[in-house]
């Protein structure tokens, strides 16, 4: 009974890590190649050719790797209550 | 054409399919009729469950409530009791990109979703319905889920927030169509390579893999509609 239900709480946490995971490796590459290309196109409207696309391109960077920080704290917090739910009951 | 690669036989091609002419320039048409086979057997399978519903299920029936009625439960100790009215079109995602995503490995068919042209529709759909939902909920108040914590933030997390949000429908469409143009064309090299006996074994991995990616973009439509639904930090 105590096997199958920590079965359970471990399976649907391979589920949401998966998720997670398989979005940290695109959240990498979309959210500066958005941030350079919105630089880009506003250089071209507003004619200050090189600046808007590294102000964008850094604000990119930025933001995927906040984006990455939010998904590795996401998954702390998933391992955390796991643990807390499997060893947690003993005392 | 997968790749480069010649697919080796195609019902499109059998049926005249491949190409359509449009005021005289010729596009590319593969894909949408597959996503019209795709949607047959939805609505065929839709009609053949609808036409009985019975109390003590059917075969068919007890599938679909298993599937349904399971995903149902998950979006709602997700995000609660709001998750009832958003669900349909979650499952219609789950469905139609698994549907798509499954055509692939039937023999003479390719994914619909191994077109990066499918993905960017159905991730600008996901995208418009959650900012859509969002604005439905909380009004001209919605501002505040790009504001983050502090107000003397605002000038820095402003930019962030909308760039991180601009970037999810992108690192949707190239998730998926990454992963099923990939195994379109990793199934073709086996097939070349040893036509029976090299394709079968990598099969039960590309079925599981595509549930996966169908899966996958369920749960983050359903996280992204869990984020415009709370209350912003």
């Amino acid at each position: 009974m105590i096997i199958k239900k920590d079965k359970k709480i471990n399976s649907r946490n391979y589920v949401d890590l998966m998720g997670t995971v398989g979005t940290m490796g695109t959240h990498m590459v979309t959210h500066p190649a958005v941030g350079a290309v919105v630089g880009y196109f506003l250089d071209d409207w507003l004619g200050t050719k090189p600046w808007l696309f590294i102000v964008g391109l850094l604000l990119g960077v930025v933001a995927g790797f906040k984006a990455v920080y939010m998904d590795t704290r996401k998954i702390m917090k998933a391992q955390e209550k796991h643990d807390a739910e499997r060893f947690g009951r003993k005392d | 054409m997968a790749g480069g690669l010649p697919h080796p036989v195609l019902w499109s091609t059998l049926a005249g399919m491949d190409h359509i002419t449009i005021n005289g320039a010729q596009h590319e048409f593969k894909h949408v009729f597959y996503t019209w086979i795709a949607m047959a057997i939805l609505f065929s399978l839709a009609f053949l469950v609808r036409g009985n519903v019975k109390l003590v299920p059917s075969k068919i029936q007890n599938v679909f409530e298993v599937i349904i009625g399971g995903l149902e439960e998950f979006v709602v100790s997700n995000i609660g009791e709001d998750g009832r009215k958003i669900f349909h079109v979650l499952i219609a995602l789950f469905l139609f990109i698994l549907f798509n995503n499954l055509l692939g490995l039937v023999p003479g068919c390719d994914a619909p979703t191994a077109n990066v042209n499918t993905n960017a529709a159905l991730a600008l759909f996901t995208f418009a319905y959650y900012n859509w939902i969002g604005i439905k909920r909380w009004g001209f108040g919605y501002i505040k889920h790009f504001c983050g914590p502090f107000w003397w933030l605002i000038p820095l997390m402003l930019p962030l927030e909308l760039i991180s949000h601009a970037a999810r429908p992108l690192s949707l469409t190239l998730r998926l169509f990454g992963n099923i143009r990939g195994e379109e064309i990793v199934l073709i090299l086996f097939f070349l390579l040893a036509p029976i006996f090299g394709t079968i074994p990598i099969y039960f991995l590309f079925l599981l893999a595509k549930c996966l990616q169908a899966f996958i973009w369920f749960m983050l439509g359903m996280i992204y509609l869990k984020g415009s639904l709370e209350h912003a930090h």
